[in-house]
């Protein structure tokens, strides 16, 4: 019971982890000082060209220690779903919280 | 040794040889394929192809995000005896809509009969919902077919037989435009341009070279300056994704130092995302000292840029002498001149420039405009800098750049009209600015109407149509033009008639991200002008350049 316990908590934390670092690299390349919020599309509002899209995959990659498949790249649209998506891979790749 | 001979005939030629390709895929994936295996694998998927029904000369466009799967593809298209079309993939063409608009009009301007791709792709092809009038596809494109279904057919004993004179490649130079222009060459074409590239003029190639490439296999330069190059030589090459390379830019400098790269090109803004995005703690541990040609065009050069990258990967053995600037066009197959010895700058009097269109060295300190030599053309092309007229003009006249050789393409493919606007008496006209200095070119504007960013051409009037139905925004006009300047990236203006009111800013908002949705760019500037601003033709259509010198001029709003 005790570890099952712990075992959610630490998937929770790990669940909020991949948000707040994902919404971190956000802001730090995103030209613009704004607080990059769920809904926000990456190119519309947080003013991402295309070649900074795939410096951000590039980023999430190594941070995450992920490989994004070619074919997300063209459905990503939102904060939200990158958030979805880094965390789908995350644990199919790690299988355990890093 | 001439290399004057088909596709077909160097890849035989190469399957000779010791030498192959290694493919790195977006993922970091690696495949190594000597030519010999790739001319088989070239003969089954031409078996395959051939079983189909598709016979001599029909155009096969080819979409394919993977490097290995494009370049098994076009050599299977090109034993077949058929015309490759390469077309972008959807990560790179901006949103899914845009992708499949962009193929739908090229597959219908090169009437395919057949478009090679992966079972991932095809869906977004033939994504209804995505493309608006994309059922338009099937009309034009009876043939969808996947390439792993290619890979196992009955394979054909040898490439089919062509000559110098057929059509080897239909390059589409854009796709976003009703009517995309592509530019038809001949296996001759290639050839030609390939023995300039390897030559004495060119990389002056040699036993052990090794080419390392991330660009795009879709363009000119990675198709027929890395990939082509390559096989003609032949050479080992290392092509990578350039997925790859904008996602981690240092994957481009690990593969040379990894392979022993010798030989790689790239735009100059690859350069510079080189040396700002990776650390100095990478650089020690890199091995560039092989590299002995680093080519650099498909946009313009900036001198900066190049020095810092120099000066950046020196402690990596770097040399700055390895820069080998380039000019070139698809409509030229692909290179116009290499410039040799490095990195050379011309300083002329900016006012002059501008003023009387000559380039004169400057003088004590008045602004300077800084141009990097290009250099000299191949044996047997010819190049001239000419008027409005046509009349040559001397040393150091800017004028446009018109060259001839057999380089130069055949024409747009079934378009009389923009092939006779740019073919003239056997010369092509550029549509580039530039001047003669000692035997010398000196590339320095553009009279076309075309955006280049990050090596990419961006075309107005595909910006222009996607901004016509802005939701809630009357527009009576708009136009987007780029702002050339000889050392920085080009300025891209949109300039749209609208009555504002109080929302300017909220309208420009709006611009901004449908340009960035569609394009994938981010512009410059936004002007917002009352109806009758925008200058037009008596029959109504804006009047690009005009409204460009007339903002400048800052008459454009009285």
């Amino acid at each position: 019971m005790q570890m099952r316990r712990v075992l959610t908590r630490m998937a929770n934390s790990n669940a909020d982890r991949y948000e707040r670092d994902t919404i971190e690299i956000l802001k730090r390349l995103s030209r613009r000082p704004i607080e990059p919020a769920p809904d926000n599309e990456l190119m519309a509002d947080l003013g991402f060209d295309s070649l900074q899209v795939l410096e951000l995959v590039g980023e999430l990659e190594d941070h995450f220690n992920i490989a994004v498949p070619l074919n997300s790249l063209t459905h990503i649209r939102t904060v939200r779903q990158i958030v979805a998506e880094v965390r789908t891979l995350a644990s199919a790749e790690s299988g355990t919280p890093s | 040794m001439s290399r004057r001979v088909t596709i077909g005939d160097a890849l035989v030629g190469a399957a000779a040889s010791p030498f192959g390709l290694r493919f790195i895929e977006h993922d970091g994936r690696m495949l190594h394929v000597p030519y010999a295996t790739l001319l088989e694998d070239a003969c089954a998927v031409a078996g395959s192809l051939l079983e189909r029904g598709l016979t001599k000369g029909d155009r096969v466009a080819l979409v394919i995000p993977e490097v290995s799967g494009f370049v098994h593809a076009f050599f299977g298209i090109v034993a077949a005896g058929l015309v490759p079309v390469p077309l972008c993939p959807p990560a790179q063409a901006g949103d899914i809509a845009t992708f499949a608009k962009q193929s739908q009009h090229i597959i219908e301007a090169s009437r395919a009969a057949a478009v090679i791709t992966t079972s991932d792709v095809a869906a977004l092809l033939g994504d209804t919902s995505q493309a608006g009038d994309a059922g338009a596809l099937y009309r034009h494109a009876p043939t969808l077919l996947l390439l792993d279904d290619l890979r196992t057919g009955s394979p054909i004993d040898a490439p089919v037989p062509l000559s110098l004179e057929s059509t080897a490649l239909l390059q589409f130079t854009s796709g976003s435009t009703a009517l995309p222009k592509g530019v038809v060459l001949t296996h001759g074409n290639i050839a030609a341009n390939v023995e300039g590239i390897l030559g004495a003029s060119g990389l002056d190639a040699r036993e052990g070279d090794v080419a390392v490439s991330w660009l795009p296999l879709y363009h000119d330069m990675g198709l027929i300056g890395m990939l082509l190059s390559s096989l003609y030589a032949p050479a080992d090459a290392v092509l990578m994704s350039p997925v790859l390379f904008l996602k981690r830019p240092s994957s481009w400098l690990d593969a040379i130092a990894t392979f022993g790269g010798t030989v790689s090109f790239a735009p100059n803004f690859a350069y510079e995302l080189c040396r700002r995005r990776l650390k100095s703690s990478q650089v020690e541990s890199l091995d560039l000292s092989r590299w002995r040609v680093a080519g650099c065009g498909a946009e313009p050069i900036r001198p900066d840029t190049l020095q810092q990258f120099a000066d950046y990967f020196a402690p990596a053995g770097f040399r700055s002498s390895s820069f080998l600037p380039s000019y070139g066009l698809a409509e030229h197959s692909l290179a116009v001149t290499f410039a040799h010895g490095g990195l050379h700058v011309d300083v002329v009097d900016a006012e002059r420039l501008v003023r009387d269109s000559r380039a004169v060295p400057v003088v004590n300190g008045s602004p300077a405009v800084r141009v990097v030599r290009c250099g000299r053309g191949f044996p047997g092309h010819a190049l001239r800098i000419v008027d409005e007229n046509f009349n040559d003009l001397p040393e150091r006249h800017v004028g446009q750049i018109i060259a001839s050789g057999p380089s130069v393409m055949q024409g747009y493919y079934e378009q009389p009209e923009a092939t006779a606007a740019t073919l003239r008496d056997g010369w092509l006209l550029t549509g580039d600015l530039g001047y003669m200095a000692d035997g010398s070119l000196y590339v320095c504007g553009r009279t076309k109407d075309l955006i280049i960013r990050q090596g990419r051409k961006y075309y107005p009037p595909d910006i222009e149509s996607s901004l016509a139905d802005l939701q809630g925004v009357a527009l009576s006009g708009v136009v987007v033009f780029a702002v050339n300047h000889v050392e920085e990236p080009d300025q891209v203006v949109a300039v749209l008639e609208t009555r504002a009111g109080g929302r300017a800013e909220e309208i420009e908002e709006a611009v901004r991200r449908r340009i960035r949705e569609t394009a994938g760019l981010e512009i410059d500037r936004v002007v917002l002008t009352p109806p009758g601003t925008i200058p037009r033709t008596t029959s109504g259509k804006v009047r690009r350049s005009e409204t460009r010198d007339r903002l400048e001029a800052g008459t454009l709003v009285r």
